[in-house]
């Protein structure tokens, strides 16, 4: 087992990392932390040092290339400049599609079209893209003959723990790879994989060796990020992968006295960090410096590898020019447009980490003090934001939805009803209640009670059902209706969302990202996959930006204005865009109005 | 000779449904029959739509019927090759009826 000291000012976390690489190295963390770049900068400094790299992402929604500078594709190609190194992107979701194709694409015009698209759906899930993630993974993990050559591969993703629990129960195996004849369950997409069974096994195995393979899980000195790490450090310790290493990315030490943006984004992260989790307290820990721009490129990633904490950063204060963007609309000009139908529902979609729950609180607060009837369900328990509405006449009611009840609710329905079953079959089943796509049905199920209740008054959401999930529950209820030729117990609620959710009149969409280039394209995404089901997008919003504050902080006013291009590419493509400056109030209670005033936080 | 009971089920993510839009519970309490069936010597064999399409080609009585009724004839439950009158997924006291003879030998 590896041990890694902190880091100090002689030595920078990259070079760290690199120097106690172990011949796998898998990067966690939520969405937006930073995991790609600082993946990316470990495996430059290796390859400077003479080993040679192999980087992998199983990110659907890898920005690897742009990282790399490098076309890439899903053969390892060098990446541009750099002897040593070499890269690929392993995409899931299209390994799944061939999947699918190849085995559906035999029965078009032998089963009838209708069938086929029930086939295509079903094997669109969450479930299906997760497990065709780890299938690659195994192929390079399992199998050293794959990796003759490299002296280390570093994968920019990690498996989940559903997955590896799912390859360790001998049930999964023993009834669904060896005989295929009792049922399946969501090891599905590895069906016909019988000869693969030992690669897995060896797979497991070496994940669990910490000679082998280090688990790096990347967060930001933000409460959510460091609560996902936590809870992927756990789970993935409970499965044997103890070998793990904490990055902290993006510290942030204000350089100038008397800025307020700067002095509030410097304590918020020292105040998440006092209250870090044990599970990562305990853990070797990293740290890296905020940097001024993503580090895109060998110059960017150099930059990163390098960066010591206190160090390396421009110094003296900047100009306080604002950027400004006359396409773009502010906040209180959408709320105006929402506030003018008199009700309906307001969901606010958008990756971790982009503050769609704060967005959607504001709205809330907002609509409620011009005097509407708002409900307002969040899954957020620290939105605090009944303590705000006091002193306004119009009335907020509020709901939670947690991910973790509902589930759990869920869980224990099913279970009631399985008495009496084989406990290796029951393990089965108690795996598959684990699955994404159980957790995304489960909270649809809360969500469609919610948006029931908008048709006369305001219901805002800060989650949404993925298209997958809406076009699932379509078929499925068209299913039911024609075998049974009658209702069936979906409730009347379930029955009118999808038509609900199809009408911009009734509802609106608003898309929430930051100005940087994956939190974009992945909104990119989402809106694609909410296209597919027949809902269309009403606006989006910029979050968190910096380029229309007046902080003079060098490292931040840089970052604004690095922001700038993605900011008018989203407004090239989207008719309606708000941006909403980063304030220096956190955004909860009275601090959430700071995010719909449409002028300068704090006014 | 042994008695032998084929499931053919409508495209599913899980042979328990728990994935799919609503709990099932007749979904878990047929997965449950069916090992019971089992247990007693009878060759059960299921194949979902989604993951094992061939099944349903190759059997003729299961084409026939997708191809006639469409998909929504889906669940199908033979027995000895012989489609079942009910519809859906039939309850333990049902299938026992019917292998009643062969359960007892």
């Amino acid at each position: 087992m590896l041990t890694v000291e902190k880091a100090t000012f002689t030595e920078s976390a990259i070079g760290m990392l690199a120097r106690h690489a172990t011949p796998f190295l898998f990067f966690t963390g939520k969405g937006g932390v930073g995991k790609t770049s600082v993946a990316c900068a470990v495996g430059v400094a290796l390859a400077d040092t003479g080993s040679r790299v192999l980087i992998v992402s199983t990110d659907p929604a890898s920005n690897l290339d742009e990282v790399l500078a490098t076309d890439l594709s899903d053969a390892p190609r060098p990446v541009n400049g750099l002897e040593n190194l070499y890269a690929s992107n392993l995409d899931p979701e299209v390994a799944a599609a061939s999947y699918r194709d190849a085995l559906i694409g035999p029965y078009r015009g032998v089963l009838p079209d209708a069938t086929v698209a029930s086939m295509e759906e079903q094997l669109s899930g969450a479930c299906t893209v997760e497990i065709a993630a780890f299938n690659e993974f195994a192929k390079l993990v399992g199998d050293e003959s794959a990796t003759v050559g490299y002296d280390v591969v570093i994968f920019d993703t990690a498996p989940t723990g559903h997955t590896l629990r799912l390859l360790t129960l001998p049930t999964a195996w023993t009834d669904f790879i060896e005989t295929n004849t009792s049922g399946n369950s969501c090891l599905g997409p590895l069906a016909g994989l019988n000869a693969q069974r030992e690669l897995y096994a060896r797979t497991v195995e070496a994940l669990a060796d910490g000679g082998k393979t280090t688990l790096v899980l990347v967060s930001r000195a933000d409460t959510s990020a460091l609560a996902e790490a936590a809870r992927s450090s756990e789970e993935l310790a409970d499965l044997g992968i103890r070998n793990q290493v904490l990055v902290l990315n993006g510290l942030f030490t204000a350089t100038t006295v008397g800025d307020p943006i700067a002095s509030a984004l410097e304590r918020r992260g020292a105040e998440a960090l006092t209250h870090m989790p044990p599970a990562l307290a305990s853990l070797p820990r990293v740290e890296i410096p905020l940097l001024v721009r993503s580090p895109l490129g060998m110059k960017g990633l150099r930059l990163l590898a390098e960066a010591t904490p206190g160090a390396g950063q421009p110094a003296g204060a900047m100009s306080a020019e604002t950027a400004s963007f006359p396409g773009a609309s502010s906040m209180s000009a959408l709320i105006d447009e929402i506030a003018a139908t008199g009700s309906g529902v307001v969901m606010t979609m958008g990756k971790g980490g982009v503050g769609k729950t704060s967005i959607a609180a504001a709205i809330a607060l907002e609509l409620v003090r011009r005097g509407h009837s708002v409900h307002l369900s969040t899954t957020d328990p620290a939105a605090h934001v009944a303590q705000a509405i006091a002193g306004f006449s119009g009335g907020l009611t509020l709901s939670r939805i947690d991910p973790e009840v509902e589930v759990e609710a869920y869980r224990t329905q099913v279970l009631a009803g399985a008495t009496g079953l084989e406990p290796e079959a029951l393990s089965l089943l108690q795996e598959d209640l684990r699955s994404p796509c159980t957790e995304e049905i489960a909270i649809f199920r809360a969500f469609a009670r919610v948006v029931a209740e908008a048709s006369d008054r305001f219901v805002i959401l800060d989650t949404a059902p993925t298209g997958h999930t809406l076009l699932l529950i379509d078929s499925s209820e068209a299913y039911h209706r024609e075998v049974m030729r009658n209702t069936t117990d979906t409730p009347p609620e379930v029955l009118a969302l999808l038509p609900r959710l199809r009408d911009p009149d009734f509802t609106k969409v608003l898309i929430v990202t930051l100005a940087e280039a994956t939190p974009v394209s992945e909104a990119r995404r989402l809106q694609t996959d909410l296209a597919r089901a027949g809902i269309a997008s009403y606006a989006w919003v910029v979050n968190q930006s910096l380029a229309e504050t007046a902080t003079t902080d060098p490292v931040l006013r840089a970052r604004g204005l690095n922001e700038i291009p993605h900011i008018d590419a989203v407004i090239d493509r989207e008719h309606r865009v708000a941006i909403v400056p980063w304030v220096s109030e956190p955004p909860v209670g009275e601090g959430l109005f700071a995010l719909v005033g449409g002028g300068q936080p704090g006014e | 000779m042994t008695a032998r009971v084929q499931v053919y089920d409508p495209a599913m993510c899980c042979s328990t449904g728990v994935c799919g839009p609503t709990v099932d519970p007749d979904l878990i309490r047929f997965a449950r029959d069916l090992a019971w069936l089992r247990h007693h010597d009878i060759t059960v064999d299921r194949y979902n739509l989604a993951q094992e399409p061939g099944a349903f080609v190759d059997n003729a009585t299961i084409l026939a019927a997708l191809q006639t009724e469409g998909p929504e004839c889906l669940p199908i439950v033979l027995v000895d090759g012989d489609r079942i009158a009910d519809a859906g997924y039939p309850t333990r006291e049902y299938l026992i009826g019917l292998l009643a003879s062969k359960v007892g030998d």
